[in-house]
């Protein structure tokens, strides 16, 4: 019931948010109400049908529900799995249990103080091993989990033994919660709280680059995303919300010890999250009541709810990805990509877009992003004996480029010329060996990708920068990343401050999209779109920060010839309307004559000439680089 | 001290059994299979449910073990890895995780949670080398070890089929066009590497001493660190890796007081694992070129 | 032998291929030419299975082979050397060359202790360093490994993705002897080239791509310089350059027929 009047209010919340802030605050007041009321009442209005252990079921099933959260932002979110989070759980549990039993503290604290320790357990744990990704950091925590239970939380100086510690449910001093049903009400109350924060993540910058992350960590720089701070703010707010999932369920059974948080604690939670929906807070709520509540009010199943739980993760896992909560939407996506296909196959066409690319959205300048020019005379853009070899490779041998304001500058060459390592080089995406970059007239070549991104740098990528799962909208959002001057504790609780920066934001975002003409897209995912339009939504993206340069990797690439010819006329106007500086790589000869006003060659690695585009073209190497050698 | 070694060897043999299995299916089809030990456990349980209800001696429980394993190792990779063609392997692993939950949730109902006991195959006192004691069990786990282990190697190297399975861990694309069938390389894999968890299971189930859900947790851990300690792509690495892991455990266990902390093997384990994929993810054998 | 009509092809939201036509008769030595980005590759993956043709027909010896698996249609005649050679780094020589032809000694024993001989004969290389692990090969005498691992399936059709990549030109023009050997012996040949000089010099038929379609299909006779360049893409820009290197190739006739 609480989950549905949330979702109620969430859908409309971009429109609702703004008027309704204040009324919001009641709505959230009345909800939790109704919450703490409802056990309360129903048990003393039906208390044959709604028994003590019922209640004391329930709250097993809200305290999955919260450690479901848990793993769902880690996991669903942000994309880094974790194989041991009962470990995290039992964190919580056992720090409540300490503080409530052993030294007389209340409830209002120990809960708490649990998702303290939780956070600060995944903090310490995920510092040396968020540097792994996927498979390596499934096994991390896996072996993290299995030594917590085995040795750990049976430590007698961290938790007094194997012998495990009580949770009272101590209200004050000797006052303790005896009911049950009171203390579901308290535990839907915290469920609701921890729901409302993930609201919060979600809706603003913490959520978009969680997102970033999880579908391509390059993009996710590339936008100013300081990528491995935010996985470990990721893991510590799961860490957070696990903590007091594990403190909920500790004081509801009254008594853990090291084999309540298990690897098959572990599992059902990976269950519950993947089966119910990678991503979507409401499923995967659901899904953990179920699983607790469904067996226990329906006697005889206990046990084959586990091997029903493992059947349908298989069968999620191998045919549907995105979980129960997306099968709906994917089959629907999956028809009316079909029914596309099929007409444009009778027309004979191509599927991409044949017509005119939209023109490029002219943004004010956002007061975050002050003009930046170099010192007198500095050109832009300077790379200067640029070498990196990866393994036994010289990809790129003490190249130099020098681009000016204002412009296009092309880099051109064969295939295995160097020209996206040169262009990785000068983006922070990979490392140099030699050499300097200076961008503004500040030497960047030992900073960040992000970094860069952040004093004016803008690239584009070969498959489209783009997080392809997200809208329209939420791209040029997440576009806006070095925008949101806002801080994490701020997006949390979307304070004033947070809400009044996602409202400018998302106006400059309406803005661009309706420069493009792509109003109708605003909420579609980017991979439903054509490639061609693809491209146009990143540039546009791109242009959000009103970044000096954009570095453009091979934007013709994949187009129908058509819609690159139109691509020409649209790169113009970079310079020419909106005043900025291109690099671009191209394969696109005649595109780059019509289009740069200088031009470098590469080829095997090195510089082989630069100068006028029509001239540097004719010159004989660059015409041997490009026909071959003549073999012996 | 002898005794210890002894131990650590022999228990690091059947570790290195469990990481040939995860290496195996790692090489042929790039996904670490989280179930692996559990078929295991599984097949201890068709042993012990071969013998104990229906009288037969050991070796025919034995067969029904393997014969089980093979079956979930067949049907899991026709039914859930195949159909999943290229999907991301993370996401193939997790459906392994499936697997593994969905065996612990049988056992659970249909076994009950009260541990179970299978006789050993060979009863009788040991022998006495050197002043370390050896029992039965032990000779039958180190003389299976080497068998299985020398098998394996000479299969894979010398039948066409096996340098298929080699050359499908090194580019699965490449090997598809010299025509060999990717498909019967993953159902090899897949197949083999649960048969391995049985055996494995069978011989170190005496030191354990029970069969119960997920009684074998601490084999998987201690065979992913071996796998590990060979970078996960090289077979003769995974021995080499068990052999340590087994040492490393036994002497920590020798020279620390398991009173004041508990589950030092877990511990070891973890250090282990944390250490090997923070310094070299590609393991401390693997890495150039993958060997046999 | 080979008949592509129609074929599109791509990845993701990507198309690549816009609808290929190509054929090729028995016997025959050709080579798909074209800028990077024009779809060479993606048309020899296409060929080979790897790649699934979206919508169009591929035909391989009168066959329909546009839904058939890579393997099967190795199994049909098929012989691949890959970009980048892909010999197996961690097998022998020995070994590579094995399960190159362990559908061939199945079917005719006989016919592969023949290839087998021819082999060793050609490529006295490999018989030295048998027993070494491919992967301490050197680029040639990897090249002349993959070439070997793919002729000894005896394959009625050869596909060669840019034999030239990475090779010194030395060794470029061994492989270029080698192909023309193997077309004079009556297997089909077709390769990829970004080398369009050495390519040209080799084959007797181009086809010539640009962004995923192919503007020409003919005899390499008919191709003047001004033309390639144009076919190319890069038009009238790349002139004088082109002239030199490919008219003096043809006059001293470096190509041969058996």
């Amino acid at each position: 019931m609480a989950e549905i009047a949330a979702r109620a209010l969430q859908t409309p919340l971009a429109q609702r948010v703004r008027s309704l802030f204040g009324g919001r605050r009641a709505d959230v007041l009345l909800i939790a109400v109704a919450l703490a009321a409802f056990p309360i009442v129903t048990h003393r209005a039906m208390p044959r049908l709604f028994h003590q252990s019922d209640a004391l079921v329930l709250s097993q099933g809200v305290a999955l529900a919260a450690a479901a959260l848990s793993l769902n932002l880690l996991l669903g979110y942000a994309g880094q799995i974790s194989l041991g989070h009962a470990a995290l759980l039992g964190a919580g549990a056992f720090a409540s249990g300490i503080l409530t039993g052993q030294h007389g503290l209340p409830m209002w604290v120990g809960v708490p103080v649990g998702g303290v320790v939780g956070a600060a357990v995944a903090f310490v744990l995920g510092i040396p091993s968020l540097r792994l990704r996927g498979l390596y950091l499934a096994m991390v925590t896996l072996a993290f989990g299995y030594a917590a239970e085995q040795s750990l939380f049976r430590l007698s100086v961290l938790t007094g033994g194997s012998a495990g510690v009580a949770l009272p449910r101590r209200l004050h001093g000797n006052t303790l919660l005896i009911g049950n049903p009171g203390f579901l009400a308290v535990a839907m109350v915290v469920l609701l709280a921890l729901w409302l924060v993930d609201v919060n993540v979600c809706r603003t910058k913490l959520g978009r680059a969680f997102q970033a992350i999880r579908q391509d960590e390059g993009v996710a720089q590339a936008f100013g995303v300081d990528v491995t701070r935010y996985k470990l703010a990721a893991f510590t707010l799961s860490g957070a919300f696990a903590g007091i999932a594990g403190a909920l369920y500790g004081h509801a059974v009254g008594f853990v010890n090291s084999e309540t948080f298990d690897f098959q604690l572990s599992l059902l939670l990976v269950i519950v999250v993947v089966v119910g929906g990678l991503g979507h807070r409401g499923a995967v709520v659901t899904a953990a009541l179920f699983f607790t509540v469904f067996p226990r009010f329906i006697k005889g199943l206990h046990g084959y709810d586990l091997i029903l739980g493992a059947l349908l993760l298989m069968f999620t896992v191998s045919r549907h990805p995105g979980g129960l909560a997306s099968m709906a939407r994917e089959r629907r996506e999956r028809k009316a990509e079909r029914e596309a296909r099929r007409e444009a196959e009778a027309e004979g066409e191509d599927i991409e877009d044949a017509g005119k690319l939209p023109s490029l959205p002219e943004l004010p300048r956002p007061p975050a992003m002050p003009a930046r020019a170099a010192a007198g005379d500095a050109p832009l853009l300077e790379a200067v004996g640029v070498s990196v070899h990866f393994g036994g490779l010289q990809a790129l041998r003490n190249a130099s480029i020098t681009v000016p304001a204002g412009g296009i500058v092309g880099l051109v060459g064969p295939n295995g010329a160097g020209k996206t390592t040169l262009f990785n080089a000068v983006s922070g995406h990979v490392r140099t060996q030699s050499g300097r970059v200076r961008f503004l007239g500040e030497e960047v070549q030992d900073l960040p990708a992000f970094e860069r991104a952040r004093r004016g740098m803008a690239r584009s990528f070969q498959l489209i920068g783009l997080a392809k799962e997200l809208s329209v909208r939420e791209n040029f959002l997440l576009a806006q990343h070095q925008l949101a001057t806002y801080s994490p504790a701020d997006a949390l609780g979307f304070t004033r401050r947070a809400a009044s920066v996602e409202r400018a934001l998302d106006e400059r975002a309406r803005e661009a999209v309706a420069a493009l003409g792509f109003e109708q897209f605003l909420d579609t995912p980017v991979r439903n779109l054509s490639h061609g339009q693809q491209r146009i939504v990143e540039i546009g993206c791109l242009l959000a920060t009103s970044p000096e340069l954009l570095m453009l990797d091979e934007p013709s690439a994949g187009m129908s010839p058509a819609a690159a010819e139109n691509l020409a006329e649209r790169l113009r106007e970079l310079p020419d309307r909106l005043g900025r500086t291109v690099l671009l790589i191209e394969h696109n000869l005649p595109l780059v004559l019509d289009v740069c006003d200088h031009l470098y060659v590469l080829h095997l690695g090195e510089i082989l000439a630069e100068g006028e585009p029509a001239k540097v073209v004719q010159q004989e190497e660059v015409v041997r680089a490009y026909l071959g050698d003549a073999a012996a | 001290m002898g005794q210890t070694l002894v131990v650590g060897t022999i228990s690091g043999g059947i570790y290195g059994l469990m990481a040939v299995g995860l290496v195996l299916v790692f090489k042929g089809t790039r996904v670490l299979n989280f179930a692996q030990v559990e078929v295991g456990t599984l097949a201890l349980y068709a042993a012990w449910e071969v013998t104990t209800q229906h009288g037969a001696p050991w070796i025919v429980g034995a067969a029904a073990a393997m014969v089980l394993a093979l079956a979930i190792g067949l049907l899991f990779e026709r039914l859930i890895v195949r159909p999943m063609g290229d999907a991301p392997r993370m996401t193939v692993a997790v459906a392994t995780i499936g697997l593994l939950s969905l065996m612990l949730a049988f056992e659970s109902v249909y076994f009950g949670p009260s541990p179970r006991i299978l006789r050993p195959p060979i009863a009788g006192l040991g022998t006495k080398i050197l002043g370390v004691y050896v029992s039965p069990t032990q000779w039958l786990s180190l003389g299976l070890v080497i068998v299985v282990g020398v098998g394996l190697a000479a299969f894979l190297r010398r039948t066409d089929f096996g340098l298929g399975v080699l050359a499908a861990a090194d580019d699965p694309t490449a090997v598809r066009l010299v025509g060999v069938r990717l498909s019967r390389v993953s159902a090899f894999v897949w197949g083999t590497s649960a048969v391995l968890s049985a055996i494995a299971a069978l011989l170190i189930e005496p030191t354990i001493g029970v069969i119960a859900p997920g009684a074998l947790a601490g084999l998987f851990a201690s065979g992913l660190a071996a796998a590990l300690v060979g970078g996960l792509t090289s077979l003769s690495g995974a021995f080499v890796g068990g052999l340590v892991v087994g040492l490393a455990e036994s002497l920590v266990g020798h020279y620390v007081v398991s009173s004041s902390v508990p589950g030092i093997p877990a511990l070891v384990v973890f250090a282990t694992i944390v250490a090997v994929l923070l310094a070299r993810p590609g393991g401390l054998l693997g890495g150039r070129v993958a060997t046999a | 032998m080979l008949e592509l009509a129609g074929v599109r092809a791509g990845f993701g939201s990507t198309t690549v291929l816009h609808g290929v036509d190509l054929s090729l008769a028995p016997g025959e030595i050709a080579g798909v030419f074209g800028l990077n980005g024009a779809g060479k590759s993606v048309t020899m993956r296409v060929i080979a299975g790897i790649v699934p043709a979206r919508s169009g027909l591929v035909s391989f010896d009168g066959q329909d082979v546009t839904r058939m698996q890579a393997e099967d249609r190795v199994a049909l005649g098929m012989g691949h050397v890959p970009q980048g050679r892909q010999v197996f780094p961690g097998l022998t020589v020995e070994q590579n060359l094995r399960l190159g032809g362990h559908r061939l000694r199945k079917r005719d024993p006989a016919r592969y202790e023949q290839l087998v001989a021819a082999m060793v004969e050609r490529f006295p290389i490999l018989t030295e360093r048998r027993r070494q692990l491919a992967g301490s090969l050197s680029g040639g005498q990897q090249a002349a490994l993959a070439v070997a691992r793919a002729l000894v399936s005896d394959p009625k059709l050869l596909l060669i993705d840019e034999p030239s990549a990475g090779l010194a030109p030395s060794v470029v023009a061994e492989v270029g002897r080698i192909l023309r050997e193997v077309n004079g012996l009556g297997v089909t040949v077709l390769l990829v080239e970004q080398n369009v000089t050495f390519g040209l010099g080799l084959v007797e038929r181009a086809f010539v791509m640009q962004r995923g379609r192919v503007v020409y299909g003919g005899d390499v006779a008919d191709l003047d310089q001004d033309r390639i360049a144009g076919l190319l893409g890069v038009g009238r820009i790349l002139s004088k350059g082109v002239k030199s290197t490919v008219k003096s190739r043809r006059r001293t006739g470096t190509r041969t027929k058996t």
